[in-house]
């Protein structure tokens, strides 16, 4: 991991630096004069080479685990994206909880009265939430639970309730998925031999479904939502921004457009790590499933 | 066996779902993780809520809401985006302006028709050969943490933000100054080398706040001292309380402050950046909201309808213009510049791209810029424009390409100007970029063809209207003369007028300076937009300056 980790650095690097636009620019605009602008960049360091600017990154970074203060609001960069992380784990659980609820029920009923009514009204709406914008979905979520009914905050954080239509909307949308997922799996399981065989032995059809389908037919599915999942933890951009949510995704937003060099950088090495994570954790679980598939 | 295993998995899972869910909505305001959302958070999102604040913490509040004497209260406003700094001295842009306005004051500052008036200054005399400024201080002032304000902490704010070694945006900007002098306690005297009629309209300007001279001293003591986010101590009606980023800025009523008739009228103002504008015009819908801006023109027009809003529109000082690359040929003819001038529709463009939110510029700068002197407009004449194309040395038309930021705004106005200018036989071929790298594509000046640019004097003078977009010196890659303009006479002329002590005069030669630069057209002039604020309408006291911040200083119930 610590090697593709350290590629992963140097990738970030080069991603942010050679990105045209200049973050003093951005941020003072045409207010301080050609002077100010050669001052300032020689303070940041911006007229180094860059293996003297990376070197330097990683000596602060890797030495003295600090990974900077943000050009924008001059905040530091490791508290804040701890802080933030939290806001984005929350709403993160939250959605996948939803969506593994409605997905993996809309998914097994699905399949199990295959082509009735059921089946084809869970088969458009999945269709139908998949296509949906994010972003138009979040908005017609907050004027009518937020604006017209008045259940809920429109957007920012501080309680609980401010959690729901976010999650909501980020929920459906990979609840989508993985009902399609779930549904399609189960199909295939259900044709499978030992499935004939449970029931030609005269179980249960509830007993077939949960211990002989399920087992082998959430494979697929638990990938999924561990990427799903590995998507989300990144911070949900749009949704994040719909609901003033301050979480990772509105950050890394804001430090793109600002070319928030030290924020972008730290994001990127967050991200892919988490990834790394979940995809050891995916594996790992496989194993909890089906106790067949093992790892030398 | 197995199977039963696989159920109880799976019941276990959903169970862990379920708690990290639960768990993480209880403890959300209190959940390390999220590094203690503070009580006083819940408490305020809750006020936002029921808007005028029902927890326990305000009872008083709640009593009074039909009392207008006393009133009280908490506003919350919704703003564009997040301040990037609580340093007056280190900030350029308008978010940061307005909520540091809460907290900061300057010896002067303008008012709602631009004229300067006194704020920690009692008087101010200008030497005859324009060359000194003497203040005369007001007595009794104190900053927020207790120290007293006088003519040294005049000088130690200037000079330290003039240091360049300090590393302030704005150091550049208090480039005039050339020495700071306490003469007494209470009196300072600011000199400049050259005469320089506009030093009080610089002193006027929101970036020559006062602030605290020990926070001064910490960061001269500290290195690292973080003056932009710790630092905010001024003599202004409301005293900093917390910053969290994305989240909030909570400025609080300060009781000491100096002017008894002009004390807060409200506790606190909580500063929310919402960067989507139609949530901030749905909090504002639901009341989590008290105050807006800014607003799209198209949500502008349906707030308009709503009763329980007021909308306030007023002109800013930014300039919409076309610029053109005058090392290209195309441009060279002043014919074809004014054929592009008359071609376009102006009334349209403010019609049917701004909703009707804007004015005509009729000058390089805005009406509300200190200095602004309005010309003949460019009437849209298609025929006219027609003629001087067909008579210029560009008349089988051109190809053009008009580089635009990706933003709504800017795209609908270049794809409106593309389409006018067809009419003459310029083809235009708009290409939509991100403003980053805009400036950048801008500032190397290598492919610059046509430009949309928007430019609004940070200063609200004529000289920073003008100099930095038509000045020789001003070139690329300094900024912001993209286009490569150069006119001697010009530069000429804004040196001359800096230096008239008398105002009438240097106004005078400003007029001047924009009768050429209309008439020679070198952008294509567009409009000024509107500024559009809404505002929950039993909130009062509030004022939109010209420059587009909106002043929160008074705020009330009513």
């Amino acid at each position: 991991m610590i090697p593709i980790l350290f590629i992963i650095t140097i990738i970030a690097f080069l991603f942010v630096h050679l990105t045209p636009g200049d973050p003093i620019r951005i941020m003072y605009g045409a207010e301080i004069d050609q002077e100010t602008y050669e001052q300032m960049r020689e303070r940041e360091g911006f007229n180094d080479p860059l293996v003297v600017q990376y070197g330097r990154y990683m000596y602060n970074m890797a030495i003295q685990g600090d990974f900077g203060q943000s050009y924008r609001t001059r905040s530091d960069v490791s508290e804040e994206v701890l802080r933030r992380f939290g806001y984005t784990f929350i709403l993160t659980i939250l959605s996948m909880f939803w969506a593994i609820l409605i997905g993996v029920t809309v998914g097994i009923i699905s399949a199990t009265k295959r082509n009735s009514i059921l089946d084809r009204l869970g088969m458009i709406s999945t269709i139908t939430a998949l296509s949906i914008p994010e972003f138009w979905f979040g908005l017609m979520m907050m004027q009518i639970f937020a604006v017209q009914f008045g259940w809920f905050p429109t957007s920012g954080s501080g309680t609980w309730l401010h959690l729901i239509l976010p999650s909501l909307t980020l929920g459906f949308g990979v609840a989508a998925t993985i009902v399609r997922f779930t549904r399609s799996s189960v199909l295939e399981v259900l044709r499978e031999d030992y499935v004939r065989t449970a029931r030609a032995k005269g179980q249960k059809e509830s007993v077939v479904i949960w211990s002989h389908v399920l087992r082998n037919a959430l494979i697929p599915v638990v990938t999924m939502a561990g990427l799903q999942f590995g998507f989300l933890i990144g911070g949900a951009v749009v949704v994040e921004q719909v609901f003033a949510w301050p979480g990772l995704g509105s950050y890394l937003i804001d430090g793109i457009l600002t070319r928030d060099y030290p924020v972008i950088q730290a994001l990127i090495l967050l991200f892919s790590f988490q990834f790394l994570l979940i995809n050891l954790l995916v594996d790992i679980s496989y194993g909890f499933l089906n106790p067949q598939i093992r790892y030398e | 066996m197995l199977s039963r295993k696989g159920i109880w998995l799976l019941i276990v899972l959903s169970f862990m779902f379920i708690l990290a869910a639960c768990q993480s909505n209880d403890e959300t305001p209190n959940d390390e993780s999220n590094n203690g959302v503070t009580e006083e958070e819940v408490n305020e999102t809750e006020n936002d809520n029921t808007n005028a604040g029902n927890t326990n913490d305000n009872e008083e509040v709640n009593n009074e809401t039909d009392a207008s004497s006393e009133s009280g209260g908490e506003v919350t406003v919704g703003i564009e985006a997040e301040p990037t700094s609580m340093d007056p001295h280190n900030t350029t842009d308008g978010n940061s302006a307005t909520v540091q306005s809460t907290m900061f004051e300057g010896l002067l500052r303008f008012d709602e028709d631009m004229n300067i008036v006194n704020v920690l200054a009692e008087d101010y005399d200008y030497s005859d050969d324009a060359t000194e400024v003497t203040f005369t201080l007001r007595e009794g002032v104190t900053f927020h943490d207790g120290t007293e304000f006088d003519a040294n902490v005049v000088k130690e704010n200037l000079d330290f933000v003039r240091d360049s070694e300090n590393g302030l945006a704005r150091s550049s900007f208090f480039s005039f100054i050339d020495e700071v002098e306490v003469e007494d306690d209470f009196t300072v005297t600011i000199r400049s080398e050259e005469p320089n009629s506009a030093m009080a309209s610089y002193m006027a300007h929101s970036s020559a706040a006062m602030k605290s001279v020990d926070e001064i001293e910490k960061k001269q003591e500290d290195e690292d001292y973080n003056l932009d986010r710790e630092g905010a101590v001024g003599t202004g009606p409301f005293q900093f309380v917390e910053w969290r980023d994305s989240e909030h800025v909570i400025v609080e009523k300060f009781d000491d402050y100096w002017n008894e008739e002009e004390l807060a009228r409200v506790d606190q103002i909580t500063f929310r950046p919402v960067q989507e504008a139609s949530t901030r015009v749905n909090m504002l819908q639901t009341g989590e909201v008290d105050l807006i801006f800014p607003i799209p023109t198209l949500n502008a027009a349906e707030l308009e309808e709503e009763e329980e809003i007021d909308l306030f529109t007023g002109p800013t000082t930014d300039v919409f213009y076309i610029g053109m690359n005058f090392e290209n040929d195309k441009y060279e003819d002043l014919d074809v510049r004014q054929a592009m001038n008359h071609a376009v529709n102006k009334d349209g463009l403010i019609a049917q791209v701004l909703d009707g939110y804007g004015t005509i510029a009729d000058s390089a700068i805005a009406p509300n810029v200190y200095g602004y002197s309005g010309q003949p407009i460019y009437e849209y004449d298609v025929e006219g424009a027609q003629e001087l194309m067909d008579g210029s040395e560009q008349s089988d038309g051109f190809e053009a390409t008009l580089w635009t930021r990706n933003s709504t705004e800017f795209i609908s106005v270049a794809e409106y100007v593309a389409i006018q200018l067809e009419e003459i036989g310029i083809d235009v071929e708009v290409q939509a970029y991100e403003s980053g790298t805009l400036f950048d594509m801008l500032d190397a000046g290598e492919d610059t063809d046509m430009w949309i640019g928007r430019w609004s004097p940070g200063t609200g003078e004529a000289d920073y209207g003008l100099r930095p977009n038509f000045a020789s010196d001003r070139v690329p890659p300094n900024f912001n003369n993209s286009g490569f303009y150069i006119n001697e006479e010009l530069d000429e002329m804004f040196d001359e007028a800096l230096a008239t002590p008398d105002e009438d005069e240097a106004m005078e030669i400003y007029a001047e300076i924009q009768q050429k630069i209309y008439e020679d057209a070198p952008w294509v002039f567009l409009h000024i937009p509107d500024a559009i604020i809404a505002k929950n309408r039993d909130l009062v006291g509030i004022y939109v300056l010209p420059s587009g911040a909106v002043n929160l200083n008074l705020a009330e119930f009513q």
